[in-house]
């Protein structure tokens, strides 16, 4: 039961990490990024392939996931600088699957839909119940680095120049702000974060492949930010790991219900994340942890 | 908001209460069927799970093994590695479950195979990949494929495809590691025949027409079609190539040209296409006694679910396999599958029959619902392969090819 737990916060927080990236693009700067599984899959791949096939160390893999996710949503933003709101969304979920089935067509790079399997952790796994708690240990601490570092941007003057692009890009231009280069900025930023989780996701469970990057995780982390507050990096950790905790949950739940065939339970799983999402936007829309309103400086 | 978090909390008050509940009953041995109820998979997955379960109850109301009842914890990998993984974990770890059994594609059974090997328990699944034979995925020798590999089907279709005087093969395969591999295990053994491959696609998933595909192929002109596919998508594709008038023959898996996809086309679609399993002899006992828990579980015919027949055998292997390892280890036990799975022996077709065979202290020879099931060194079962024509909507066997 422990060790199960412990796999379960591992997990979590690595969703977490992807709530951080959703919650600096979307929550603060508007941009809706439907793309994070693809962002996710470029981190988890390219360390990968780095570390396994490369045999550089661990660390330099994460690295090079970051660099791979930043220039990746780096092009993503300026190629689709004209684009707002829901065409932004079409395109970045476009962009999902094409990196999805460039995974699983380009074969040499990837190893096609056998994906990649055996990826070194970094840390021995004969350690056992050890190698998962150290996992723990390391994921939680990158993602308290993460959002500690989120929080500070959130709050500095760049922060609120994203709010107030998230708000009117025309007025925080008229305003003097530079909107493209800040758009660019957070969204590389954001989609470095989603790289980040994607390699760590890859050497803890040491097994990728493309089918692993489904639009759903995408949806799974909207509702995670949704849940916990958008605009907050608080609100989306917390929403991150309520997600993990529900789904798991409804596991149980499932099981404890009489007379329920497997398929009816696999939907009544579905649908609760539905109902669920449905009483939140209802009785709580902007999250568990709102925004709170920024004093101006004195 | 306050009835999400009465929501959450009431349930994970009952995640807490779970493992009590588990423990307050008899010792058992815990396996777990872990199978695609959602997802690609789905049209499977519900056939598979109740075959374990049924496979189950008639081992347990034959005494159990080695005295002890089977007990079953269901779970649904949504034909996603990632949402596998989870459940895989929350089977070994909460449940305490001692082998698993039932992994359907190949992306799942390699998600959840490291976790397999780390927990020591096995691993039974009916995924085609060639990876999971060998080190990394199967380094610990724990993994078993009730399935024939891909590339053994893809040789058992160059077969036909000699035999039955086509001289230029196309193939379509699905986009995943067992689609291809049907594809290219035929490419390879029908060049090393000496022939020449026609054209080769390769189509994704979950694409509500595959015409643009099927063209390319049509247009080269092929007179048979070799496929790596599914349900879902060999009724599409069928449906389109009908709508064409264009004559061709098809060699399809008959995880994909079963019952049901005759239910769905019609008799005059489907008429003629060669279906391929790995059933070695339809009048096996196993199979008899699997085809009539499976009509009485699902109301179809058990044909229509090859995997079904898998993951019968698979409860019915590895409870043989306790029974003749006398102990409930992982390594006695992994150690026995081989000896009550392969010649030579005593051949039985049900547990209580071998059970009774062991106790008298013969060897025995598992002959499965799925295929006679023999392992190799790898886990891997090379069955003969059954050719069935479909003719007026009937399935009939015209003959056995062995490889």
């Amino acid at each position: 039961m422990v060790s199960y737990v412990v796999f379960l916060l591992v997990v979590a927080g690595i969703y977490a990490l992807l709530a951080q990236s959703l919650c600096l693009a979307w929550g603060v700067t508007g941009l809706v990024n439907l793309g994070l599984a693809g962002f996710f899959a470029i981190g988890a791949y390219a360390s990968a392939t780095l570390t396994k096939w490369g045999g550089a160390p661990v660390p330099v893999g994460l690295l090079a996931a970051m660099l791979a996710g930043a220039v990746a949503g780096f092009v993503v933003c300026v190629s689709t600088l004209r684009l707002r709101d829901d065409y932004l969304a079409i395109v970045t979920l476009g962009f999902a699957e094409a990196v999805r089935v460039v995974a699983s067509n380009e074969i040499w790079l990837t190893g096609g839909t056998d994906g990649i399997s055996g990826i070194p952790a970094g840390l021995p796994r004969d350690w056992g119940q050890g190698f998962h708690l150290a996992a723990l240990g390391i994921v939680t601490a990158i993602l308290g680095l993460v959002w500690f570092a989120l929080r500070r941007l959130v709050a500095s003057p760049w922060g609120r120049a994203l709010r107030a692009v998230r708000e009117d890009q025309i007025v925080a231009a008229v305003a003097g702000k530079r909107v493209t280069r800040l758009k660019a900025e957070a969204f590389a930023i954001a989609a470095a974060i989603a790289a980040l989780a994607g390699a760590l996701y890859g050497h803890y469970t040491s097994y990728i492949a493309p089918e692993i990057f489904q639009p759903l995780i995408t949806i799974y982390v909207f509702l995670a930010v949704t849940a916990g507050g958008n605009g907050r990096p608080t609100g989306a950790a917390i929403g991150a790991y309520l997600l993990i905790a529900f789904l798991e949950a409804t596991r149980f739940a499932a099981e404890i219900l009489p007379g329920v065939s497997a398929v009816q339970a696999a939907a009544l799983r579905e649908a609760s994340v539905g109902v669920v999402l449905i009483l939140l936007l209802r009785l709580r829309p902007r999250g568990l942890f709102p925004e709170r309103n920024q004093k101006a400086p004195a | 908001m306050s009835l999400t978090r009465r929501l959450v909390l009431g349930a994970a008050a009952g995640t807490l209460a779970v493992p009590y509940v588990v423990r307050a009953q008899a010792e058992t041995f815990r396996i777990g069927a872990l199978n695609p109820i959602t997802g690609a998979g789905s049209p499977y997955g519900t056939g598979m799970q109740r075959m374990i379960q049924a496979a189950v109850e008639a081992i347990n109301s034959a005494g159990g093994v080695n005295g002890r009842r089977i007990e079953v914890f269901a779970e649904d990998t949504q034909t996603s590695p990632q949402a596998a993984v989870l459940a895989a974990k929350k089977l070994i770890e909460v449940n305490r479950v001692r082998a698993i059994l039932g992994t359907w594609s190949s992306g799942v059974s390699l998600a959840v195979i490291p976790l397999t090997n780390e927990a020591d328990i096995l691993l039974m699944h009916t995924s085609g990949a060639p990876a999971l034979s060998t080190p990394p995925a199967n380094a610990k020798n724990l993994g078993y494929r009730y399935q024939a590999t891909n590339d053994r089907f893809g040789r058992a279709f160059a077969e036909i495809a000699v035999r039955e005087g086509f001289r230029r093969p196309a193939t379509m395969a699905f986009n995943n590691a067992s689609g291809i591999g049907n594809t290219d295990g035929f490419r390879r053994a029908w060049a090393a025949k000496g022939n020449q491959n026609g054209e080769h696609v390769v189509y994704e998933p979950n694409q509500p027409s595959y015409r643009a595909e099927l063209l390319r192929v049509l247009s080269t002109r092929p007179d048979v079609i070799v496929m790596g596919s599914f349900l879902p998508d060999t009724t599409i594709i069928l449906r389109e190539w009908f709508q064409t008038g264009t004559p061709v023959k098809w060699i399809i898996p008959a995880w994909a040209a079963n019952p049901q996809l005759v239910q769905a086309l019609g008799p005059a679609v489907t008429n003629g296409i060669i279906a391929v399993d790995s059933v070695s002899n339809e009048g096996a006992e196993a199979f008899t006694a699997y085809d009539a828990a499976y009509r009485r579980a699902m109301n179809q015919p058990g044909a229509s679910n090859v995997y079904a027949a898998m993951t019968w055998d698979m409860a019915n292997t590895l409870a043989l396999a306790i029974e003749q390892a006398k102990s409930f280890e992982t390594a006695a036990i992994n150690a026995a599958i081989r000896r009550v799975a392969n010649p030579p022996g005593e051949a039985v077709s049900a547990f209580a029959a071998g059970k009774a065979a062991i106790a008298a202290g013969r060897k025995i020879n598992y002959e499965g619902a799925s295929s006679v099931l023999d392992f190799d060194e790898f886990g891997d079962v090379t069955p003969d392969f059954g050719v069935f024509f479909i003719e007026n909507g009937q399935f009939n066997r015209r003959y056995v090819v062995k490889i």
